[in-house]
């Protein structure tokens, strides 16, 4: 817990303002200053020259600190064009890209390469872990008042779009109108923006536009927002409705990112989303793009620039931080992705070198990886690395709380919960389904997001003889043929759902296996994913395995769904427990610290009484990297970290 | 090409010629007793077949779903796990008490701040206390939580009730005297699903290996065979009969009736055939073995409406036909009694033909996710699993599924050739000249 | 000829319609409901809603029919639904890729298979006829799942004789690189069946009574072969492989996926896992449509290598 608080926590202090707090996104005017301070210490002119001027030094000094730091930033806007084209990074997406519109993406691979093109208020650190925001396109952490209803936010100067026809083929700065307009896109119902939950009920005046705009079927852009409001060319209120301290997170994600109004105008498609004519002020451009096969993305000439600055947090960081520091970034002149649907042909391309960097998901994972989590002797001959760190997600099988069967407040239905939920061996799926590249989940909040119990003891837990002796206690008598019944003596068959494919057939047969040893008969139910996914939101499922991962990494992201009004939205449990939802709604209302900490323990135990759910693992996340790149770390929230790295230029 | 395009292979235009004689089926059985080569691979499917059955009735391979074996336990001639030091999957078996955390000296534990070190020390310790498999021995109680123990007042609704089942357990810690009069039935049930024996009893080898889950092969390619046999069988059954029906419907009526049937076959085979099978796949929803054998059978029998549509087209000319009019023979009866055995021959050919194609096409649907439930196993949910498995090292699932369907078809095709040569003599290779 | 033609495209009018309500029953009323994954990871039935009015499957069944019937009149599919992009765009660019290994496939296979056919029915009975046979029925009786699984890590991967997997962006680098080793295992696949039924095909014709005929007046074995047989017996060869084309076209989706190829099959699946209909549509319309094209083009040929056969 002790590192989990957030830099912008810190924010909240109505009279801080702290500026660039973080400093390490550095920004053309701080790049300037490091390189004026490196004059200023070793330079012989300096030294030579000062002692000259005499009493007019104090002028002539900040005159020459200004020239210097003029010409610095000279230089590093050159750098920018100096991304060496040969210097090329191939990645791999699992799954077919959607598209490259903020607003409208709703994949995590798409959302990476909006992440490359775009830029956000705010970013995470590259380094820090657990995730730090600092600011990207904002200039320094907003200036938080009135009780955490009203955000400053000032912006750095000189962002500049790239140049592109949409502005006569020029580039153009960055202003607040920029991002009142991108966040007016996120709610408007035309563009059906899958992130519209983070902006829904918060900011003033958004949803009555919204509102109207449903009714009117067109979205009035000109229209000004009370809770978007533009001070002046670079500053940018945000007014909320309610006390909020998430609300920086939401400045940080992807669909968030800062887009210009020329652009959407001139490439829109008839549903009012530009999915294939992304142009932000972001280090990358898209460049060649065959869908569903090759995204070709080229370094930005227009964009600033930083310098490598992050300081050292995980072990081996060190190494990292001084292969990197000082380089000019991005150093990584093309990103080339291809997508690859198998599992065998994304890790035999890996192998044979076509790839840099490839996700090594349990399946396959012993090839590569021992249980230490090391790459296995024979790769690291090869130097090939491993990132081998817990995604911030959770799996967890959950009983349907609306359903006939499984669902209910009433003790019997909670016996027969925590039954089924005893029955189940997470040791098992971590060793054969996992294959070992997972930890047992037991707090709701997972590893590297803050809220995270670390060594929290579950009191549900594997024990299938407890389990039968709670379905005996509360009538769940076994039939002739040995499969129990309900209490009233009705055959009883639970359902779970799971995805066709070969991990939703291991979990089923998992679930099978667990349900069969306390006498409970299992139906498997498969189905294609839309269509468990209708069911989920409808409260039609009975019982499924699900998976949450951070959208930002803060507890509410996770503690939220099992409270009660978010059932038919994110609470696919259905649960509504009347001493969580009190909880829930106080916890929201607390700002992250001990006391948010001890509702999330308690609101836990409570998840644990009424069982609407098992929670079951995190995976591990092994990102493969070939030995010519340098300062590859996968970060758990950025969904692409390509401008942080470099690699050895091609051979050829 | 047809099998690349999972299709059932589309039945060859040529015309087979008649010769309608009485002792059709006679003969032919005389021919094909002279054939080597049709015996032989006619041994292989009885053989096959009694298996399916012995194993339908539960005579053999009944137990397939008991984890025998460690997990990817090998055969033996490739020579039982390798142990390495650091604990590796296969042998993780032996402490299923220790949950797969980082194992000591892992990249975690040179972590400055390990954000799991505490659990991994916590269940070290606790695993010293033994398997919490085994009741009575569970440490922690799952009811009355240990620690940290609840804060804010929030009472569990079932605690007296745990807290009950806790004592209940520690008393029955000793051997229990009452006699469960379920005893045998729970045996059976866990027997066959899942459980196997305690994990320090499971083999190191199996004959031909073990899966994921320390499943035997044998056994379960056994058990695929029956699905895989069955689904094939089903299907075919299903599409020529569909087939055969609309076929001698369209060809014996003609005029709107063989417009309105024809009208609809196109239509049928007009659709790509993957669109068609995950729209049927779609449509009938996903319930067990016999879905799998109603999208292909509802899906393949284009083939046969064709042919027989064509044959009964030539018949209901013949004299035969005209003869059965005249003593006032229904219509029925002379679709199905008089002209349906002159054109058995060619169902029989096509029902084999479909046989083969459909027991690969369940291949292809187990691939793309509409395989068998996971009580069942086919030679298709065999193929799929061992996918990722070859490129494990773990060869012998793909190989046992693989190769035993390989045989299979292979003497299923052989004899589907030679019974079309026994049936139609001139079209044998050694005619002619 | 010409009349035939033209009867023969109007008979497809009523097919294509039965096509179209077919795929609209079959997609819209069983196919899933695609606003719930468009929604994302949180979604309210209230942007359900807005998704489903924004899509338009919330209008009336005859509405969306009537929309769908005017797609295929006006050749406009509109957009995909998760990805925005044309169908058309899509069709455009995802068919060179199917073709590049289709097209060499379809070659070699037929010229391979006729060659072979010929050769075996030429030593009809005798233990190279029945070896070969044999060999063909083994080759036959394997998945393509194993042969494309075993292929490709033991001939790209261990060996690396080709690329493991990947797409250029020319077409001379696509079928010297990448296209070799999809195209090598289809053929596998494909020659042992095609190969069967060609030679049923030539040994139909031997039995024929012109043969006997031509090998009467003296013919010689070779040109009896090579132009009498060959030329009878192209009829059905060309009905056969003209007719596998176009479900090809989406029956390769198993090498698409395992060799990255961004063709027609792949997307076929991606769209129906995506609940994609705009493209499942246009897909099905365009598959039908070439399917009885290509019909109707066999039938055509027929008639010019056969002036016998009578078009009715």
């Amino acid at each position: 817990m002790k590192n989990s608080r957030t830099a912008y926590t810190r924010a909240r202090n109505p009279n801080a303002v702290i500026p660039a707090l973080a400093g390490n996104v550095v920004i053309p005017a701080h790049a300037g200053i490091q390189c004026l301070a490196r004059y200023a210490a070793g330079s012989p002119l300096s030294r030579g020259r000062r002692r000259n001027f005499g009493i007019y030094a104090p002028y002539a000094k900040s005159l020459l600190i200004s020239l210097l730091a003029a010409i610095c930033m000279l230089a590093q806007i050159s750098s920018a064009k100096a991304a060496d084209p040969r210097k090329v990074f191939r990645d791999v997406f699992p799954v077919a890209e959607t598209g490259f519109d903020p607003a409208a993406v709703h994949d995590l691979y798409s959302a990476g390469v909006v992440r490359a093109i775009f830029e956000t208020l705010y970013t995470y650190d590259y380094l820090a872990r657990p995730a730090k925001l600092v600011p990207q396109a904002a200039d320094g952490m907003p200036q938080v008042s009135d009780d955490g209803k009203t955000y400053t936010i000032k912006l750095k100067r000189g962002i500049q779009f790239a140049a592109d026809p949409a502005f006569g083929g020029k580039k153009r700065e960055l202003t607040a109108d920029d991002v009142v307009y991108s966040f007016k896109r996120i709610i408007d119902p035309k563009i059906r923006s899958p992130y519209a939950f983070l902006l829904e009920g918060k900011i003033v005046g958004l949803d009555d536009a919204a509102a109207a705009a449903k009714k009117s079927g067109r979205f009035d852009y000109d229209k000004k927002i009370p809770g978007l409001e533009v001070i002046d060319r670079y500053t940018v209120r945000f007014r909320l409705n309610d006390t909020d301290y998430n609300l920086p997170y939401v400045l940080a994600h992807e669909s968030t990112a800062l887009m210009a109004r020329e652009v959407i105008e001139k490439y829109a498609e008839s549903d009012g989303r530009a999915m294939s004519n992304p142009v932000g002020t972001g280090p990358y451009k898209l460049g060649k793009w065959v869908r569903s096969s090759k995204i070709v993305l080229d370094a930005n000439p227009d964009y600033r620039g930083f310098v490598w600055d992050f300081a050292p947090q995980s072990p081996g960081d060190d190494k990292l931080v001084a292969q990197m520091k000082g380089k000019k970034m991005p150093a990584v002149g093309r990103i080339e992705i291809s997508v690859m649907e198998e599992d065998q042909a994304r890790w035999l391309a890996f192998q044979g070198g076509e790839l840099d960097t490839m996700n090594m998901e349990g399946p396959l994972a012993p090839n590569a990886i021992g249980l230490d989590g090391k790459v296995k002797p024979e790769l690291a001959a090869r130097g090939i690395r491993v990132d081998h760190y817990v995604d911030p997600e959770i799996q967890y099988i959950y009983w349907n709380m609306l359903d006939p069967q499984v669902g209910g407040l009433t003790k019997d239905k909670i016996a027969l919960r925590r039954a089924l939920a005893m029955s189940y061996d997470v040791d098992e799926e971590i060793r054969v389904i996992r294959n070992g590249q997972a930890i047992e989940a037991a707090y709701p909040i997972p590893q590297g997001v803050v809220g995270h119990v670390p060594n929290w003891k579950s009191t549900i837990k594997y024990d299938p003889a407890a389990a039968n002796a709670l379905l005996d206690r509360f009538g769940y008598k076994r039939g002739a043929d040995g499969w129990r019944t309900w209490p009233d003596g009705k055959p009883m068959t639970i359902k779970y759902a799971s995805r066709p494919d070969t991990l939703g057939r291991q979990q089923e047969e998992l679930v099978k296996k667990s349900y069969d040893a306390i006498g409970v008969r299992m139906l498997g139910v498969k189905d294609k994913f839309p269509e468990l996914l209708k069911l989920e939101k409808q409260c039609k499922l009975e019982s499924r395995t699900a998976a949450w991962i951070a959208d930002y990494p803060d507890g509410d992201n996770f503690m939220q769904l099992f409270y009660g009004p978010n059932s038919y939205q994110s609470n696919n449990a259905c649960a509504t427990i009347p001493e969580y939802d009190a909880l829930y709604r106080k916890s929201v209302k607390t700002p992250p610290g001990p006391e948010r900490d001890r509702m999330y323990r308690e609101m836990t135990r409570i998840l644990e009484g009424y069982a609407p759910h098992r929670m079951t693992t995190s995976r591990y996340r092994n990102q493969l990297i070939q030995p010519r790149v340098e300062g590859y770390r996968k970060h758990p929230i950025l969904t692409s970290t390509w401008q942080y790295i470099d690699v050895a230029p091609d051979r050829n | 090409m047809s099998d690349l395009a999972l299709k059932p292979p589309a039945a060859s235009r040529r015309v087979i010629p008649h010769t309608v004689s009485p002792g059709l089926w006679t003969l032919a059985w005389r021919r094909l007793k002279t054939d080597s080569v049709a015996m032989v691979s006619m041994a292989i499917v009885i053989a096959f077949v009694v298996l399916m059955i012995l194993s339908g009735l539960g005579l053999v391979a009944r137990d397939w779903a008991r984890e025998v074996g460690v997990n990817y336990a090998p055969p033996p001639f490739v020579g039982a796990p390798e142990l390495p030091g650091t604990p590796g999957v296969e042998n993780k078996v032996d402490a299923p008490a220790v949950p797969s955390a980082p194992t000591p000296g892992s990249a975690f534990e040179s972590t400055v701040v390990d954000p799991i070190g505490d659990v991994i020390s916590e269940l070290r310790a606790e695993s010293g206390r033994g398997g919490k498999g085994a009741p009575g021995a569970t440490a922690a109680s799952p009811g009355a939580p240990a620690a940290p123990s609840t804060e804010g007042g929030f009472v569990d609704p079932l605690a007296d009730v745990m807290k009950e089942i806790e004592a209940q357990k520690s008393a029955a810690a000793a051997p229990s005297t009452t006699v469960d009069p379920l005893a045998d039935v729970m045996k059976d049930i866990q027997a066959g699903k899942g459980a196997g024996p305690a994990a320090d009893q499971r083999r190191a080898t199996l004959p031909f290996g073990a899966d994921k889950w320390g499943r035997d092969v044998i056994a379960k390619t056994i058990k695929g065979s029956e699905t895989s046999i069955f689904v094939g069988l089903a299907a075919a059954i299903v599409a020529t009969f569909i087939g055969t029906v609309l076929g001698a419907l369209a060809g014996y009526y003609g005029r709107w009736v063989d417009d309105a049937l024809n009208w609809f076959y196109s239509v049928f085979s007009s659709i790509p055939y993957l669109l068609l099978i995950l729209a049927v796949a779609a449509v009938l929803q996903h319930k067990g073995t016999l879905t799998i054998v109603l999208i292909l059978g509802l899906t393949g029998w284009t083939g046969v409406f064709r042919l027989i549509r064509a044959e009964y087209l030539k018949h209901k000319g013949r004299e035969y036909v005209q003869a059965a009019d005249a003593i006032g023979a229904s219509n029925a009866r002379r679709m199905f009694r008089h002209i349906f055995p002159n054109v058995s021959h060619v169902v029989l050919v096509q029902l084999s033909i479909l046989v083969v194609a459909f027991i690969k096409s369940e291949v292809i649907l187990s691939y793309l996710g509409f395989g068998v439930p996971v009580d069942v196993v086919s030679w298709g949910s065999m193929l799929n699993e061992a996918q990722n498995e070859l490129l494990l090292g773990k060869w012998w699932q793909l190989v046992a599924a693989g190769g035993t369907m390989a045989v299979l078809v292979t003497a299923f095709s052989l004899f589907t050739d030679a019974l079309r040569d026994a049936l139609d003599p001139r079209l044998k290779g050694t005619a002619g000249h | 000829m010409w009349a035939y033609i033209v009867r023969r495209l109007w008979q497809m009018l009523p097919t294509l319609l039965g096509v179209v309500l077919l795929v609209f029953v079959l997609f819209n009323l069983f196919g899933g409901d695609p606003a719930y994954v468009l929604a994302g990871k949180i979604s309210n039935p209230e942007q359900i809603d807005n998704i489903r009015r924004q899509l338009g499957v919330d209008q009336p069944y005859y509405v969306q029919l009537g929309i769908f019937l005017k797609q295929i009149v006006t050749a406009d599919f509109g957009a995909s639904w998760s990805t925005n992009e044309q169908v058309s765009q899509i069709l455009v660019t995802r068919l060179p890729p199917s073709l590049t290994v289709l097209v060499p496939l379809l070659f070699l296979e037929t010229f391979i298979a006729i060659g072979l056919a010929l050769a075996v029915a030429y030593v009809r009975g005798s233990l190279t006829d029945r070896a070969v046979m044999m060999v063909c029925t083994v080759g036959l009786s394997i998945s393509i799942l194993v042969y494309i699984i075993v292929f490709q890590y033991v001939f790209a991967y261990k060996l690396g004789w080709f690329p493991v997997q990947g797409w250029g962006n020319s077409l001379w680098e696509n079928l010297t690189r990448y296209a070799l080793l999809p195209i090598i295992i289809a053929l596998v696949v494909s020659i042992a069946p095609n190969l069967r039924l060609f030679r049923t095909f030539v040994l139909d014709e031997i039995n024929q009574d012109y043969v006997r005929t031509a090998r009467a007046k003296g013919v010689g074995e070779n040109r009896i072969m090579w132009v009498h047989v060959l030329r009878n017996a192209s009829i059905p060869i060309i009905t056969h492989v003209m007719s596998a084309l176009p479900s090809l076209l989406i029956g390769a989706f198993l090498l698409e996926r395992f060799f990255s190829i961004p063709g027609i099959g792949r997307e076929v699946i991606l769209a129906v896992e995506r609940s994609d209909f705009p493209v499942i549509k246009a897909l099905t319309v365009y598959v039908a449509i070439a399917t009885m094209v290509v019909n109707l083009l066999a039938d055509l040929m027929y008639k010019a290598v056969d002036p016998r056969v009578q078009l009715k």
